[in-house]
């Protein structure tokens, strides 16, 4: 057991017997029993902790809640100021948006009955959010409402804090909405964003999440989406890395004929560290995941990509692609990939792989034999890599916004033969 | 406008060209022709300085540069040109993006401002219709999934939009039925002009009934071993390239 661990624990016991939230009660409960990770945890084989458990972080220290505007979106935003969610006072209809705390005690125990079976209790970081986590972002929209605008979820690392953001959204029976969460900023300190979704039956979700905290941040995030029948996920994770920088990520088929397509990006430099760990829950038949991850590491950073699509014995007829290709920059850029399929049905269609490579140094040529220079040459192709993914993206507003962040990114990447 | 004198040149240590001279002034159209393994493709990646190509030998100047000692990329902003016999395919890279970049770096080099956006759409817009490149090929990726033609008709879109000095046909007739190989051929004679070059390697005469070369050389061997008129290539194609084993000097 870790010092630090045990700290939060301790420092957290009277708000609990204070608050006595369902979530924070079953935090407590998670973590009562909660071993501290080691080199010998398999969830955490290539991701040490031990930078976070040498730290002694402020706990609800706030910083000014905001976001910079993406051009051509015109999007709802919900801002974490490090303690508390900041509303627009309206919303479009269909789409009821609130804290936790602000809700009726009937409200409260209906939505937290629907809620609280999403996030699977394994995760280390999703018991100390629930622990922790003060006020809860509750997202709800009506059945069949057919939403147009977008809602921004952004909660930007503080220096110096622990935070611990806790996003709820419940997509009713045939209704369709876009969210995207958004965090970046860096800096000493330590974050936790866990959202949960409960897509209803013929309900869409466009999702994104855009970790892009960078530097001594520590962050940890999970996304743990739950999906009904004939219910589509479209979504689409990016990556940058940090001193430590983990995203869970969690989907439940939980009735037939559902849809996921999950895109993946990271980009890594430094002696950045991303971690990313996605679990696909086949029960039923007839559901149908394409998972795309691809990466590009260089200097001596690390990625880590663990992938499982578990097919139960009920989950005949399942479509399962899983695939994860890496472009490696430099000699001392690591990747850590293991996709795993695990199937007990006998009539379904997965594949899956991993491929981790340089540059083509043919297309590299052809570039240059137009004029273009070794190191633009090099970002394109970083770009166009990654870019087959950000064009699948519903939203082009955002998916502009997305290239144009990647662009930065694959420049301070990109340098001539260092 | 290129002048190449003893060229030498190795591939993993194996000697391909062996002393290649070849002086091409401004407003030429040259052939080389020449049997499989002759050095005609090696003759083209050395010039625009494809790593892995040595050169152990000669020189060669476009113009006053000195094209061995600068980058590809250089070379390429000096206005040498090669449309590959195998285009590259480049997913999620635009054509209409590589493009951009490359007239700019090109643009660039020369000291003159990068066209604007709309500017460079309108002569991309007019450099497909000439090589008959639907538009929405502009916006896909470089190459990406084109049929053989399409590639070979990109290239000369390419050509096109850089106006190089030296332009090299890698066996571009490679792989086109007939009415792919007007297309391009049209495409080429159209830029043709009294200061630019061609160099048109083949290895078939057919190419040449459409792009009329001034001179035609064959290549065997690492060298050029008999240069003519455009009567060369009929000889070539009616006699094929088998008398170049006895001992033909040119």
């Amino acid at each position: 057991m870790s010092v630090w661990l045990q700290t939060l624990k301790e420092g957290a016991k009277a708000r609990i017997d204070d608050a006595r939230t369902p979530v924070a009660e079953r935090g407590a409960q998670l973590l009562k029993d909660a071993v501290w990770p080691t080199r010998k945890t398999e969830a955490w084989k290539y991701t040490s902790l031990h930078t976070l458990s040498d730290t002694d972080f402020a706990v609800g220290k706030t910083a000014r809640a905001n976001a910079q505007t993406i051009e051509g979106l015109d999007s709802s935003d919900l801002l974490f100021d490090g303690v508390r969610w900041h509303l627009p006072d309206q919303f479009e209809a269909g789409v009821k948006v609130a804290t936790f705390s602000n809700l009726s005690p009937l409200e409260q125990s209906e939505i937290a009955a629907d809620m609280m079976p999403v996030k699977p209790g394994r995760h280390l970081f999703g018991a100390i959010n629930d622990l922790m986590v003060q006020d809860i972002l509750v997202i709800d929209v009506e059945a069949d409402a057919a939403t147009t605008r977008p809602l921004r979820v952004v909660m930007n690392a503080i220096e110096g804090a622990v935070q611990h953001g806790r996003v709820w959204v419940r997509v009713a029976k045939g209704a369709k909405v876009e969210i995207i969460e958004q965090a970046e900023g860096e800096g000493q300190g330590l974050s936790t964003l866990i959202s949960e979704y409960l897509v209803g039956d013929h309900a869409k979700l466009c999702h994104s999440r855009f970790q892009l905290v960078g530097g001594e941040h520590h962050a940890v995030g999970g996304c743990h989406i739950k999906l009904g029948e004939f219910a589509r996920l479209r979504s689409t994770l990016v990556g940058f890395g940090s001193q430590m920088s983990r995203l869970d990520v969690d989907v439940e088929h939980a009735a037939s004929h559902a849809l996921a397509e999950m895109d993946a990006i990271y980009l890594l430099q430094g002696d950045e560290l991303f971690d990313l760990h996605s679990t696909i829950e086949h029960a039923v038949p007839n559901g149908t995941t394409d998972e795309n991850v691809r990466g590009i590491v260089t200097d001596s950073a690390k990625a880590v990509f663990n992938g499982r699509i578990h097919i139960h014995r009920d989950a005949q007829k399942t479509l399962a692609e899983l695939n994860n290709r890496n472009l490696l920059l430099s000699d001392s850029a690591r990747v850590s990939t293991k996709p795993e399929l695990e199937i007990y049905a006998d009539d379904v269609k997965c594949a899956h792989g991993a491929t981790v490579a340089e540059l083509d140094e043919e297309a590299i040529y052809y570039l240059q034999s137009r004029g273009i220079s070794e190191r633009d040459a090099k970002v394109m192709l970083n770009f166009g890599f990654i870019n087959e993914l950000v064009d699948k993206m519903p939203n082009e507003a955002l998916g502009d916004w997305l290239r144009s962040k990647l662009k930065a990114r694959f420049e301070s990447m990109n340098k001539v033969d260092a | 406008m290129l002048s190449i004198k003893n060229l030498q040149a190795s591939v993993e240590d194996k000697q391909i060209l062996k002393g290649l001279n070849l002086e091409v002034k401004a407003g030429e159209v040259h052939a080389i022709m020449g049997p499989n393994g002759a050095g005609k493709s090696t003759l083209g990646y050395v010039l625009s300085g494809r790593e892995g190509y040595e050169v152990n030998g000669g020189e060669a100047l476009l113009g006053e540069t000195d094209l061995l000692d600068i980058e590809v990329e250089e070379r390429a902003r000096e206005g040498l040109f090669l449309a590959f016999q195998y285009p590259v395919e480049i997913p999620g890279v635009s054509n209409m993006e590589f493009m951009k970049a490359a007239v700019d770096a090109k643009r660039e080099a020369a000291g003159e401002d990068a066209l604007s956006s709309k500017e460079f759409l309108q002569r991309a817009k007019a450099a497909c219709k000439q090589v008959n490149l639907p538009l929405e090929f502009l916006k896909r990726g470089v190459n990406e999934g084109f049929s053989g033609g399409e590639k070979k008709r990109n290239e000369i879109m390419q050509m096109m939009l850089l106006e190089p000095k030296l332009c090299i046909l890698d066996e571009t007739d490679s792989g086109l039925d007939i009415d792919a190989l007007q297309v391009v051929a049209e495409g080429v004679n159209s830029q043709r002009s009294d200061d630019r070059a061609f160099i048109v390697v083949t290895h078939y005469q057919r190419l040449l009934d459409y792009i009329k070369p001034d001179f035609v050389h064959v290549l065997a061997d690492g060298k050029i071993v008999k240069s003519g008129g455009p009567e060369l290539a009929l000889e070539l194609e009616a006699q094929g390239y088998a008398w170049l084993d006895n001992g033909a000097e040119a």
